[in-house]
């Protein structure tokens, strides 16, 4: 086992709003390694995003507010860490890249500009003239065309994968530890996700950095992660490595959202049935019943998961597959 | 369900297989430019499409973003003005028909757009909604039987009926397209346009809406164009599918012969990217190198061409013309895959 850079445990997020305090991600526990790749799946609401703005420490608060929880860095509490040394951490040893590459790029000056802010902010000892050559070598790392000249353009001059790959060359600048990707293809089309998704594999394998990547595409997942947490309303309902996740899902919402995908297979049988779906809709934040929050669209539902027996919890049903159910698939 | 007496006419006028059939469209947007604002170049964003559709089927349209898709969709609509080509619904040439008449067709053929939030009025309740087309149409005219119909459509679409009182805010991502789907309904239509409409719900919703789309289809006997670039979603509810690149479609065959046995590169390409969620199958992958050159200046010969890693020199001179596998497998490419 590679070595564990990052550990997060219990971690509570909570959001004040007008209808009272919501609980966004509740006791959220993971462990990150060395050059491995975590995938954070779950649907929108789930509180993915907020978990990794919450390693990161990018939290707006108010509204919101990391109420409990610990989040280990090196064995470092990043939590208890005064801002002056976090900004030392954040897109220096744990860099982050978002969803939507146009609106994360600022329009107003050139892609070479926003590179060099990077590495001036983090390694003051860089001649100006080293930052550019600096900069460039970045560019041309991530698969960008002619980077001398793209350096000088602006962010409108490029497409959205382009953009997307500036995007990963700024969060690599100063070669972190961990990249969290929250949705980075989401907005692409299938032939540049593909690129990308290439790309990250390609520089994690060169740099060693471990990876949280976070999607809602089960596709993505299957092909870039060693390790899965699937979420749903704030909770981590499973958690294994890839393979007993997808071959054998414990948690009924994993087996759910596994078969609700139209399989993209030349062999399936063409007699076009339905598809197997999740009855009902993800519940609202502000009223979520007592015991398993899944309960209501749960097909395994007994008294049990209604709060007669508290909230479900995870616990290691085979070794390192853990899922917090009462009444698990077989 | 009432009889329509206007337009009867056309629906007794011609039977033949084919519900629509899409003959040489062109869509040209004008850019203009200096201070004259003369036109200086134009983006040709459908060129030449040339397809069908059966009664009853639904033909899958897939592409990446740019490709024309949705631009391809709407002159079918008349929502954008083609440039030049005939759109013939049930044998009537719907880019010659008058504003009236138009009125009077595009009753029978319905659009579902992509996001569910920006398409409803959010001042709007959803009785108002549904009502809006009946009205416009002059349907279900009694009160009585206005009433009933709004309940069906709710029921069509299995929402309650207290529905009607409320406002689009109140509903989630799921239920708006719903909603959506509804609205498109309430006019009784044939033909109905679906633009990616599942793109933007989540994956467990996703698959209730595309299961309701289907038994929708088989009870109402629509027939659907199916917009999207999700290929595993199209593969599924598809009997037909519909590649584009740049404004032409570059293959059209069955889904089940498409999938099995493409025969343009670019298709070749576009599904084997799509990424696989068994993580037990180790895929060959085609990485495509670069992004979709610009429709304003499209490259010389195939458009594929500078992406294409089996293009030869004939690829380059001249845009190759359309060649059939079999009789219902077309495509248009010089060095197919065999």
């Amino acid at each position: 086992m590679s070595e564990k850079i990052l550990e997060v445990k219990d971690l509570v997020v909570q959001f004040r709003t007008d209808r009272g305090r919501i609980t966004a991600v509740n006791g959220v526990s993971f462990d990150l390694y060395k050059g491995k790749t975590l995938g954070i799946v779950g649907e929108s609401g789930s509180g993915k995003s907020v978990t990794a703005l919450a390693v990161m420490r990018l939290i707006p608060n108010p509204p919101g507010e990391i109420t409990s929880g610990q989040i280990l860095y090196r064995g470092q509490d990043l939590l208890k860490m005064p801002m002056d040394g976090m900004r030392k951490i954040r897109g220096n040893k744990i860099a982050m890249i978002f969803q939507e590459p146009m609106t994360s790029l600022n329009p107003v000056f050139t892609i070479g500009n926003q590179i060099e802010e990077v590495i001036a902010l983090h390694q003051d000892d860089v001649s100006s003239k080293d930052r550019r050559d600096k900069g460039i070598e970045l560019l041309q790392m991530v698969g960008i065309p002619s980077p001398e000249k793209r350096y000088f353009e602006y962010p409108h001059q490029l497409s959205g994968g382009m953009r997307q790959r500036v995007m990963i060359a700024m969060s690599l600048a100063c070669k972190p530890d961990i990249l969290i990707a929250d949705e980075p293809t989401t907005a692409l089309d299938v032939t540049i996700q593909a690129q990308i998704l290439e790309l990250m594999k390609k520089l994690q394998d060169e740099l060693g950095m471990a990876i949280i990547m976070i999607t809602h595409d089960l596709g993505v997942v299957a092909e870039t992660c060693d390790d899965v947490a699937v979420m749903y309303c704030g909770q981590m309902v499973e958690k294994s490595d890839l393979r007993s996740v997808f071959q054998k899902p414990l948690h009924p919402y994993t087996n759910g959202l596994l078969h609700s995908i139209p399989h993209y297979d030349s062999t399936r049988d063409k007699t076009k049935g339905r598809l197997p779906t999740i009855e009902g809709m993800v519940p609202s934040l502000f009223d979520l019943p007592p015991g398993c929050s899944f309960q209501d669209r749960c097909k395994n539902a007994s008294e049990d998961c209604r709060g007669k027996k508290g909230n479900p919890t995870l616990k290691a049903l085979a070794p390192g597959h853990e899922v917090s159910c009462f009444n698990p698939m077989n | 369900m009432t009889t329509q007496t206007s337009v009867e006419n056309y629906k007794s006028a011609d039977k033949s297989e084919y519900i629509l059939e899409v003959k040489n469209l062109v869509k040209r947007f004008p850019i203009k430019g200096g201070i004259l604002g003369r036109e200086v170049a134009s983006v040709k964003a459908v060129n030449d499409v040339t397809f069908s559709i059966k009664r009853g089927e639904t033909l899958g349209l897939v592409g990446e973003s740019g490709c024309g898709k949705t631009t391809l969709g709407r002159s079918i609509l008349r929502l954008i003005e083609p440039t030049s080509g005939q759109v013939m619904f049930d044998g009537v040439d719907v880019t010659k028909l008058g504003p009236k008449e138009m009125r009077e067709m595009r009753r029978r053929m319905q659009l579902i757009f992509q996001d569910p939030y920006a398409s409803l009025n959010p001042r709007m309740t959803i009785g108002a909604i549904l009502n809006e087309p009946l009205e416009i149409h002059g349907l279900f005219m009694g009160k009585g039987e206005r009433e009933k119909r709004l309940y069906q459509l709710l029921d069509y679409v299995q929402l309650p009926k207290d529905a009607l009182n409320k406002y689009p805010h109140e509903f989630s991502g799921g239920q708006r397209q719903r909603i959506c789907i509804a609205r498109a309904l309430a006019v009784e239509p044939d033909f109905i346009v679906c633009d990616e409409p599942v793109s933007a719900l989540d994956v467990s919703v996703q698959a209730q809406v595309i299961n309701l789309l289907m038994d929708l289809q088989k009870e109402l006997k629509l027939t659907y164009l199916f917009i999207a670039h999700d290929l595993k979603v199209v593969e599924f509810i598809s009997n037909r599918v519909a590649v584009m690149y740049l404004g032409n479609v570059v293959e059209v065959a069955n889904s089940a012969e498409i999938y099995g046995h493409c025969r343009h590169p670019y298709t070749k390409a576009l599904f084997s990217a799509i990424p696989n969620p068994d993580p037990t199958i180790k895929k060959e992958r085609i990485l495509l190198e670069g992004d979709i050159p610009s429709p304003m200046n499209p490259p010389p010969g195939c458009h594929f061409n500078p992406r294409c890693w089996q293009a030869t020199e004939e690829c380059r001179k001249s845009y190759p013309e359309v060649s059939s596998a079999s009789a219902t497998h077309q495509y248009r490419c010089s060095n197919p895959i065999q």
